[in-house]
């Protein structure tokens, strides 16, 4: 079955019907996918702020990190079910879009460095002075950062190449 | 003043114009839009939820202000000049918007309420830096304050549908 095929029977479901008749779905939870983000976002920015030696320097970094990566993974979460929830009401607006897929490569790279570089942070015995891939630390922080900005981008830009 | 002929007038400037009929600029001035809320949003959220009685990523809720607040101004700034561009591209349209209308109206209630709280219960934050809840006064602005741009993100987003 072909995406397009997928999509096509995905549009005629009774769930994808609804989701689109009932018109204060679609916005509603496009709203939520907003704040969700928000929250990502914001602590994204302060983790890494804290990392990169800016922000919060009197405390340290595993306490930080602990604290705004539980509240990313749960906000993920509702990004990825209110995500779910669009894309099975409008699958003609993101399936056979080049930019919805760069969007979800580029969360699926984003999290992948955030779970591969954060988590040993997390550790309070984790010598970060003596860990071999410390200088890639900072780097790689502020490289997640622009991934999620970038999530931003062509998240908007959904709408304008359908 | 017949506010109407000033938004004409408005819209019809070379850089609405411009805005208005170019292929991409409206998508870029959302996207930077977008990510200029979330960062506004999620740096108020750290801030609100602390004055509501969550911990952050520290104690005292006197440093997490000033640490922070920064930020959010910066990101505020971003979010007024992309908006007020956003605006000017359709400004007769969106004046008759009713919520656009109440979107302006909840980012004054939201301005009010941040006085408040600098004029009153953060002049004395010195007693109450470290306590967890906060005196009332504070969890009240933190609890409005949090309310307030929530509902300025469901509004925003809500412009676009009606």
């Amino acid at each position: 079955m072909t995406m397009q095929g997928f999509g096509a029977w995905l549009y005629e479901t009774p769930v994808s019907t609804f989701i689109r008749d009932e018109i204060w779905i679609i916005p509603s939870v496009q709203s939520i996918h907003i704040l969700a983000i928000a929250i990502v976002v914001g602590s994204a920015l302060v983790s890494d702020l804290r990392i990169a030696g800016i922000l919060a320097t009197d405390t340290m970094p595993n306490v930080v990190i602990r604290r705004y990566l539980r509240w990313m993974w749960i906000s993920l979460g509702v990004l990825l079910i209110t995500g779910l929830i669009m894309a099975v009401g409008e699958p003609d607006r993101v399936l056979g879009n080049a930019t919805f897929w760069i969007k979800m490569l580029l969360v699926a790279v984003a999290c992948v460095i955030t779970w591969l570089f954060r988590r040993p942070l997390l550790d309070p015995d984790f010598e970060l002075e003596h860990a071999k891939w410390r200088p890639l630390v900072k780097p790689a922080a502020w490289l997640s950062l622009g991934i999620w900005i970038g999530v931003i981008f062509c998240g908007r830009w959904i709408a304008y190449t359908v | 003043m017949d506010l109407t002929a000033l938004f004409q007038f408005l819209e019809e400037t070379p850089l609405a114009l411009a805005i208005k009929e170019g292929d991409s600029a409206f998508p870029w001035l959302e996207s930077v839009h977008v990510l200029a809320i979330v960062l506004v949003v999620g740096t108020i959220a750290i801030v609100d939820l602390r004055l509501i009685g969550y911990a952050s990523h520290r104690r005292g809720a006197r440093q997490l202000i000033i640490e922070l607040l920064p930020y959010t101004w910066a990101a505020f700034l971003a979010a007024v000049i992309t908006g007020t561009l956003l605006f000017i591209s359709n400004a007769v349209r969106y004046s008759e918007n009713p919520l656009f209308l109440i979107k302006m109206g909840l980012l004054v209630a939201a301005g009010i309420n941040m006085a408040v709280f600098h004029l009153g219960a953060y002049r004395k934050i010195a007693e109450w830096d470290d306590m967890l809840p906060p005196p009332l006064s504070a969890r009240i602005s933190g609890a409005s304050s949090l309310s307030l741009w929530i509902l300025v993100v469901i509004a925003g987003r809500w412009i676009g549908f009606v």
